[in-house]
């Protein structure tokens, strides 16, 4: 494969949260002020040419109107290139690859990735998945976001004797990282006694096992690798990236102990970027509930099959251990805006291989790190990019 | 008025079937500070109507008839409570069963004599020629208005038989070559212009009877008994037992006192309470399995154990809005699927409010959640078929099954567009499952969602019973029964949902060798 080489040149984020006082629109602009902000040597808004936006539920949230021509109007941008991406909760990190292979192409020389959504403005309970009225209206009847993911719990422990104290320790991981993040929605450390003592949601998930219901927007600024030092003198590369898709539902899944679509999307990522599990100094992966991270560091090659639990339970996904998973608190900590998700999580990478993560710093020897999301009804697609800051 | 000769029909089977909730009468004395009421009455749950009671009914009186939903030619179903007042109830439940599109037959509804109405009109299209096998289905489940002393009778039931014209010439199939074990051989009706119970169009409730002692001694115990005495000059012998259609526990004994034989059907109204439409036929069916023969509403006696039926001659009477029919069996061997009415099971015990709760009498404030889809939209009409049926995919080329075949044009498993329809095992092994205890209104926790191994090799998610929550696991045996998933705006959906089979756990060879294998890959 021949692409030109992308760079990430600035990133940032709002503080997530339930954002009661801040409109869709009014969140877009504070990302893009955020990464705008984070290029080093500056970079005038004008010269952003084109814009991929990120939004998965706006038009069932009360967003009716949201396409290409709300965040740019929002942002002061009217005018220019843009387009929506949605695909599923990847939605932010799929918006990143496709901005990197808009880049890539020559097509466009500067492209804004920002990822915007707002997930409070309607009750808790009015969220497409949370009213269990969702997809098809037998096989998903009664499908609120955990019956997503609670069967894999089930099955693994049934296979692997997988326990509630090792998801719980994926938790209080995410939870401690979150106190070190500035940005995440939560800042509280859990211990594993009040995640086995929170309510039981839907089981084997208990309450924090879950991640929140966060309101949130993430922006990314990517030029090409020629052009990067006229913006910084630390860019960051995209290395590679993978998608993979597998059937939409539960029932059509082939196994209930792993995503296969997470280990052929990381497969076609690590081969684009001629990289390994083991080159990796850190990694973002999707935690939508404790058990997906489980699920993630075997499918993306991380730990073997069956062994997340205890490796989860013993820090080897700790800042300090053998592979940092999640230093930003992660989608349980940090909050889980869809589609800014994905372009948070490549915000907190970018960050950390620029060694700027503060308390949350993790090691970086070989200057890889890794980003993965999961999503369509659970798992039906699969999206990880693979940055480094080794030019 | 000389009634022509009646033509029998053969009895090929029967089956009844009982709702999953019991109300004791003496909770509904304590709500309304009236303190009476004895025994329990039957309650549908929130998943139950009369049309699922009428597919667990129908299921078992085919199985013992031996008969396949293929070889049905008529469906003819009477129920007070019709899934729709006006809709499409009888398509929905013969879809259920199976059975072909061609299906002649009808609904009777418009009181609890519906039931006697179905039966005979089954009768009349066998004795003329124009089905040889038909499907008769009795259910109900009235809803009584709240307060009324109907709360503490009014139950729920299903009652099916299979009967089979008998032919003029040799050639007749239904009885398989052999005399059949059971005849319909006499029948008579009367009426009468009273009002009794009734529900005005558009009521939700049914009212009581204007004046309980008016009503027996004027309308129920005359007019049944007069039609009870018709039947018995039709019969060569002395009836066996009677089983008689019972608002209230003591109607029937009256009558059948008056009519000189054994009430054989009253353990039906002690374990379930008046099952409206479906009273006769379980009151029939309990005569049939002969573990109530005899006993006058002093309880069951005799052997319980299916196949150690009853024979002789039985007549059932059946009431409701002013009409009574009476119809003579002749058993000369136990009638296959005849069951006493303790083995439908005896259910769980619920207090009033679930109760009121699960017959849709107490609700919410909140809104419920509404449907993704209207149920009279596309995707209903699209999809009906193959979610009443339980339908999938087969490919041609890999044999893996894809559900439900709307949204899969082609196979999951290789991708192969060579597809054809089938219908799914009724029956699998929980690959693995969840419990959700966090839903908005209208759903109820717990409610489990079951991954299952089908034993046809199709693999589907539906719900799980409530009751099942704290004991699945995973390998566990399953079965798919027909339930009602919502009540969206008045419209009833069904699809079909996962009961663990009690002391059938996993065994070797569970679920767990596919994933196995699939986990190598």
């Amino acid at each position: 494969m021949s692409w030109n080489k992308v760079a990430v040149v600035g990133a940032g984020l709002i503080k997530m949260g339930e954002l009661f006082e801040q409109s869709y629109e009014q969140m877009a602009a504070g990302a893009f002020s955020a990464a705008l902000v984070s290029v080093d040597k500056g970079l005038d808004k004008s010269a952003v040419d084109a814009v991929i936006v990120a939004t998965q539920r706006g038009t069932l949230w009360g967003q009716e109107g949201i396409g290409g021509n709300t965040v740019p109007s929002a942002i002061g941008l009217s005018g220019v290139a843009c387009t929506r991406v949605e695909n599923a909760c990847p939605s932010g990190s799929d918006a990143f690859r496709i901005g990197a292979m808009v880049v890539a192409s020559g097509v466009h020389d500067v492209v804004l990735v920002i990822g915007v959504e707002k997930m409070r403005d309607k009750s808790t309970q009015e969220g497409l998945l949370a009213r269990a009225a969702a997809g098809h209206p037998l096989y998903n009847r009664g499908e609120t976001a955990p019956v997503l993911f609670a069967p894999f719990a089930t099955r693994h422990m049934h296979e692997f004797g997988t326990t509630p104290e090792m998801l719980a320790s994926v938790a209080v991981k995410n939870h401690h990282n979150g106190c070190l993040d500035p940005y995440a929605h939560f800042q509280s450390e859990v211990t594993v006694e009040q995640v086995l003592a929170s309510p039981m949601v839907c089981s084997p998930l208990r309450l924090l096992d879950c991640c929140p219901q966060t309101d949130g927007a993430a922006a990314i600024i990517l030029t090409s690798a020629q052009r990067a030092h006229e913006f910084t003198d630390k860019p960051v590369y995209v290395a590679g990236f993978g998608v993979a898709t597998d059937h939409p539902y539960l029932h059509e899944k082939s196994t209930f102990v792993g995503l296969p679509a997470t280990t052929l999307a990381s497969g076609r990522a690590y081969e684009m970027a001629g990289v390994g599990p083991h080159d990796l100094d850190m990694a973002e992966v999707h935690d939508c509930f404790t058990i997906t991270e489980i699920l993630d560091i075997e499918d993306l090659g991380f730990v073997e099959k069956g062994k997340g639990g205890p490796a989860s339970l013993e820090g080897e996904t700790a800042l300090d251990g053998r592979i940092p998973v999640n230093p930003s608190g992660g989608l349980l900590a940090k909050g889980h805006p869809i589609g800014a998700t994905g372009i948070a999580q490549l915000t907190e990478c970018w960050w950390q291989l620029r060694e700027e993560a503060g308390q949350r710093q993790v090691a970086i020897r070989q200057g890889f790190a890794l980003q993965h999301n999961v999503g369509g009804r659970g798992s039906g697609v699969s999206v990880v990019n693979i940055l480094t800051r080794n030019a | 008025m000389t009634a022509p000769p009646v033509k029998p029909v053969a009895v090929l089977g029967v089956g009844a079937a009982a709702p999953s909730l019991r109300l004791a009468a003496s909770d509904v004395g304590t709500a309304w500070g009236s303190g009476g009421g004895r025994g329990t009455v039957a309650v549908c749950d929130a998943d139950e109507d009369t049309l699922t009671l009428a597919w667990q009914a129908a299921n078992a009186a085919l199985e013992a008839a031996g008969v396949t939903p293929a070889e049905v030619s008529g469906l003819w179903w009477g129920t007070a409570r019709p899934p729709f007042a006006e809709g499409p109830s009888h398509a929905f439940l013969a879809t259920t069963l199976g059975l072909d599109r061609t299906v002649a037959g009808g609904l009777s509804s418009g009181s609890p004599h519906a039931g006697m109405e179905a039966l005979l009109g089954a009768w009349d299209a066998l004795a003329a020629g124009h089905a040889r096998v038909a499907l008769v289905v009795t259910s109900d489940a009235l809803v009584p208005g709240l307060g009324t002393t109907a709360e503490t009778t009014t139950g729920a039931g299903a009652a099916a038989v299979v009967l089979g014209a008998i032919a003029d010439s040799a050639e007749g199939p239904s009885t398989n070559g052999s005399s059949p074990a059971a005849r319909l051989v006499a029948r008579t009706t009367r009426a009468m212009p009273a009002v009794d119970r009734y529900r005005a169009d558009g009521g939700g409730a049914t009212g009581d009877v204007y004046d309980a002692r008016l009503f027996r001694e004027e309308v129920f115990v005359p007019l049944l008994t007069e039609t009870g005495r018709a039947l018995s000059q039709d019969a060569a012998s002395p009836l066996a037992a009677w089983a008689i259609a019972d608002p209230d526990g003591k109607l029937a004994s009256a009558v059948a006192k008056r009519l000189g034989a054994p009430l054989a059907s009253a353990p039906v109204y002690g374990a379930l309470g008046d099952a409206g439409a479906a009273s006769a036929l379980l009151g029939l069916v309990q005569a049939c399995a002969g573990t109530g023969s005899g006993a006058t509403g002093s309880g069951a006696t005799g052997s319980s154990a299916t196949g150690s039926g009853a024979t002789g001659l039985f007549g059932a009477i059946g009431y409701g809005g002013g009409r009574a029919t009476a119809v003579l069996v002749d058993a000369t061997r136990p009638v296959p699927g005849a069951v006493g009415v303790e083995q439908l099971g005896a259910g769980r015990r619920v207090g009033y409010p679930e109760a009121l709760r699960a017959r849709g009498q107490l609700e919410p404030m909140e809104d419920p959640i509404p449907m993704g889809l209207p149920p009279g939209g596309a995707a209903f009409v699209r999809g009906n078929p193959e979610m009443l049926g339980l339908f999938g995919a087969r490919c041609r080329s890999c044999g893996t099954i894809s559900t439900p075949p709307s949204i899969h044009p082609t196979c999951i498993g290789c991708g192969g567009d060579e597809l054809e329809v089938v219908a799914l095992a009724r029956r699998g092994r929980v690959q693995t499952f969840v419990v959700n205890q966090t839903m908005p209104p209208p759903f109820q926790a717990p409610l489990p969602l079951v991954v299952i191994d089908l034993d046809d090799g199709a693999r589907l998610m539906v719900q799980g019973s409530p009751a099942d929550a704290a004991d699945l696991a995973v390998g566990d045996t399953v079965t798919l029964s027909l339930r009602r998933y919502a009540l969206e705006r008045g419209i009833p959906v069904y699809g079909f949902k996962a009961f663990r089979v009690a002391g059938a756990g996993a065994t070797v060879g569970s679920g767990q060798d596919r994933a196995a294998q699939e986990g190598g890959r």
